[in-house]
């Protein structure tokens, strides 16, 4: 079969099994971008311009399901990144309630379900980092109950409560709080998502959840050696716990030859007085300035797979999935340039021999069954206990 | 025809009353003063009548700070039973029923505190979550409502209606969305004051922030507020607007420090509005010493109350124990704890106040502040989207 073959047969697989992806930072973007204006940008039309995202290329990507980041910078602390938080699910509501015939809110894997039967994008949220919850178990429970289902215990910063993978050592994993902090996420349905943080913090956190847990967007260590994705012994934690992994498209993270080069490339953002994840059209214009001098070595749809093919060799076909981390990120893999690119991903792993049914545990079975499976632990540990209304001050002293 | 809607148990006030009576008053009218027969017997058949009316229409009440109280508390020694009766605290289910409570606003109010160290946001969803949870942990008397049509259905069930909020002002971070997310959460009262766009008088966001709280059907809340925010408000809300506990300033002990100015009662009216009268002594005394130490009395809120009554009109008056404390906290004489509104209702009667304005007092004006503001919220998401206007857009820019 050539390549035309393997994307036609991807396109074919998507349609009943779509995409259920990790990881898609929009929210931030219409925040940056147009102060969520969304008028401004209306997703219904092309904003290739602008978004990796929008209506017609979630389509021909074959999404399905997306988890929307609702993620806050992790230098916001306090009411500040409580308030962001808050405003970045404001935008996915709206979102939904603007384009009622392609999004549906979702909320559990029925819902999740329903959606692809009814030919709607299930919109599910996630929260990128325990700053998100200023140390307050309620407000956790405030999240999941406007609809939040994943929470990434950290972003780029550690916590007073858990170590991230790109900072310094700090409680050494999860502190005692961090731990309850778990065990809560386990009895509301929360999922854990154990992208972001540091190996210690994965294990831990792996010890004490009794929920699988999930990676929305990380890839393996084997393959590229970063800090951002999952170490063997972790992946190899996951058929027991039950949880899924879903690769990253992220080309710093994925492709070894990039790391030294998105060094450089922060270095030169800071210089000119710019955050290295500034996406903004001026952000991108340093980088573009950069890129001109400094050829960026490229990652491309082969890239993931190589990272796919080892997490499945180590976790099982039973524990992957995809994140993508559009519109979170400065550049992208050739190939899967932005939401309309996962059919290429799929055509790529036909070509390796890849069978329909391993693609759709990949694509949707494995995501689905991990939001159930949270749902129905959470059903139980609701049955023997009450909300935790333990505080980091009472825990950690 | 709403009001009959919300009625269905009107024609049964003579059974209701006989049920009741378990609590005759006539014990306490056998052993009052020999010499004061006559209004003893008018105040025992006025006890018994406010039992009827409370029965059909309990009381819907503006302001309870039980769930601030609790999180304080929260880690102490002593925990809380409410259902079979808690003598640390004001408010308890025993007490509750006693009392005829119908609907609460639940309180969500934090202090200054919180705000300065940012922490105003967490807190207020630390206290929704305490009430939902306080909701869900008493189903037998506690029902969540969001709305007038909940009100009348708790009732009809025996069950006290709970209304989050409200919420302070400074607590929704200047954010709308974050407003939004308060309402999404069940929050159905938000305070002005103390917010820095309602310091004197209304911001341009400030306006934007009424408006939003008109498309969410949340209630708006002027107890605290300045003067001129009052006004403002006023001025600006389609929606009728709540003091959810104050007293008159006219009958203040210090007039012009505190309480509601009689023409913003007039403004009130015009706007069908409710002003829910305290019961907080120092509401209702500014200046302890100048009455040496001696707390308010029952008569006293009747008094506030008849003010309100007489200047704002009958359908623009309500209740509010501003109950939720610790027992050893000043009380009212006479209204000590959430059992004592028949009380209340009895001097009024003794006052010579008609059933039906007893009735709008505990429940009509409340419930229809509710379904006035509910069904102006549908209209008006039929005309505005979300607003996502920012405080720095409307305010910095002109500083």
């Amino acid at each position: 079969m050539g390549t035309e073959d393997y994307l036609e047969q991807a396109r074919e697989l998507l349609e009943d099994f779509p995409v259920v992806d990790g990881h898609n930072d929009l929210p931030w973007a219409l925040r940056e971008q147009v102060s969520y204006d969304l008028d401004r940008r209306d997703l219904a039309d092309d904003q290739s311009a602008h978004l990796h995202t929008d209506i017609p290329r979630l389509r021909a990507g074959g999404v399905g399901a997306q988890f929307w980041s609702v993620y806050v910078r992790s230098d916001m602390a306090g009411d500040t990144a409580v308030s962001a938080t808050l405003e970045q699910i404001d935008v996915v509501g709206r979102m939904i309630a603007r384009y009622p015939d392609d999004f549906a809110a979702a909320r559990t894997a029925d819902d999740m379900e329903n959606a692809r039967r009814t030919g709607r994008i299930a919109s599910l949220m996630g929260a990128e980092g325990g700053h998100s919850i200023n140390n307050s178990l309620a407000t956790l429970r405030a999240l999941y109950a406007l609809g939040v289902r994943y929470m990434t215990l950290t972003h780029n910063d550690n916590l007073a409560w858990a170590d991230s993978a790109t900072d310094e050592p700090g409680v050494g994993g999860l502190s005692p709080f961090g731990h309850e902090v778990v065990r809560e996420m386990n009895r509301t349905g929360m999922l854990v998502d154990l992208s972001h943080v540091a190996a210690t913090t994965m294990r831990d956190a792996l010890a004490t959840s009794t929920a699988p847990v999930l990676f929305s967007h990380s890839s393996a260590r084997a393959v590229c050696d970063h800090p951002r994705n999952i170490p063997d012994d972790v992946l190899e934690l996951l058929p027991a716990n039950g949880g899924v992994a879903m690769a990253t498209f992220v080309p710093k993270f994925i492709l070894p030859e990039a790391i030294a080069w998105t060094r450089a490339a922060d270095e030169n953002m800071r210089e000119h007085g710019a955050h290295p994840l500034d996406t903004t059209e001026s952000g991108m214009r340093i980088h573009r300035a950069f890129e001109a001098v400094n050829p960026r070595p490229a990652a491309t749809a082969a890239t993931v797979a190589d990272h796919l093919d080892h997490m499945r060799e180590v976790a099982g076909i039973d524990h992957i999935g995809i994140g993508g981390d559009f519109d979170g990120t400065a550049f992208t893999p050739e190939g899967l340039q932005d939401v309309a690119g996962y059919p290429n991903l799929v055509a790529e792993l036909l070509a390796r021999r890849w069978s329909p049914e391993d693609l759709a545990k990949l694509t949707w079975h494995n995501a689905v069954r991990v939001v159930r499976a949270a749902e129905d632990v959470a059903r139980v540990l609701r049955e023997e206990r009450g909300p935790s209304t333990a505080t980091i001050g009472e825990l950690d002293g | 025809m709403a009001d009959l809607q919300d009625d269905p148990y009107d024609t049964d006030t003579t059974a209701a009353a006989g049920d009741l009576d378990a609590t005759s008053p006539r014990p306490a009218a056998e052993s009052a003063a020999p010499t004061d027969t006559a209004s003893v017997a008018t105040s025992a058949s006025s006890a018994e009548r406010a039992r009827a009316l409370l029965s059909s229409h309990p009381v819907v009440d503006g302001h309870n700070c039980l769930a601030p109280t609790l999180l304080r508390r929260r880690g102490a020694s002593h925990s809380h039973d409410l259902e079979q009766g808690d003598s640390f605290l004001d408010t308890d289910m025993p007490r509750i029923k006693a009392g005829a409570l119908g609907g609460q606003f639940w309180s969500l109010e934090v202090d200054a505190d919180e705000v300065r160290t940012g922490r105003a946001v967490s807190t207020t969803l630390e206290l929704i979550d305490l009430v939902r949870d306080l909701i869900a942990s008493y189903p037998e008397s506690l029902r969540m409502a969001l709305g007038a049509g909940d009100l009348a259905d708790a009732r009809n069930c025996g069950r006290v209606a709970s209304l989050l909020g409200p919420v302070s002002g400074p607590a929704m971070g200047d954010s709308l969305a974050t407003l939004r997310a308060f309402h999404l959460l069940g929050v159905r009262a938000l305070a002005l004051a103390g917010a820095r766009w309602a310091d004197d008088g209304l911001s341009r966001f400030g306006h934007e922030v009424v408006r939003e709280l008109n498309r969410l059907g949340v209630v708006i809340d002027l107890s605290g507020a300045s003067d001129e925010t009052m006004r403002a408000t006023l001025a600006v809300t389609k929606a009728p607007a709540m003091f959810s506990h104050s007293a008159v300033r006219a009958l203040g002990d210090r007039p012009g420090d505190g309480g509601v100015p009689d023409d913003i009662l007039t403004l009130l009216g015009a706007n069908n509005g409710i002003c829910m009268v305290s019961f907080a002594p120092d509401q209702l005394t500014r200046d302890p010493a100048a009455r040496d130490g001696k707390s308010p009395s029952l008569t006293e809120v009747a008094d506030h109350v008849e003010r309100v009554r007489d200047v704002a009109g009958p359908a623009c008056v309500g209740l509010s124990g501003t109950y939720g404390r610790e027992s050893d906290t000043p009380h009212t004489v006479g209204l000590e704890d959430t059992s004592c509104y028949p009380r209340l209702i009895t001097e009024l009667l003794d006052r010579g106040w008609d059933d039906t304005a007893v009735t709008d007092l505990t429940w009509g004006n409340a419930a229809r502040v509710l379904r006035d503001t509910e069904f102006l919220a549908r209209a008006a998401q039929q005309r505005r989207s979300p607003s996502t206007v920012t405080i720095e857009e409307l305010d910095d820019a002109r500083r």
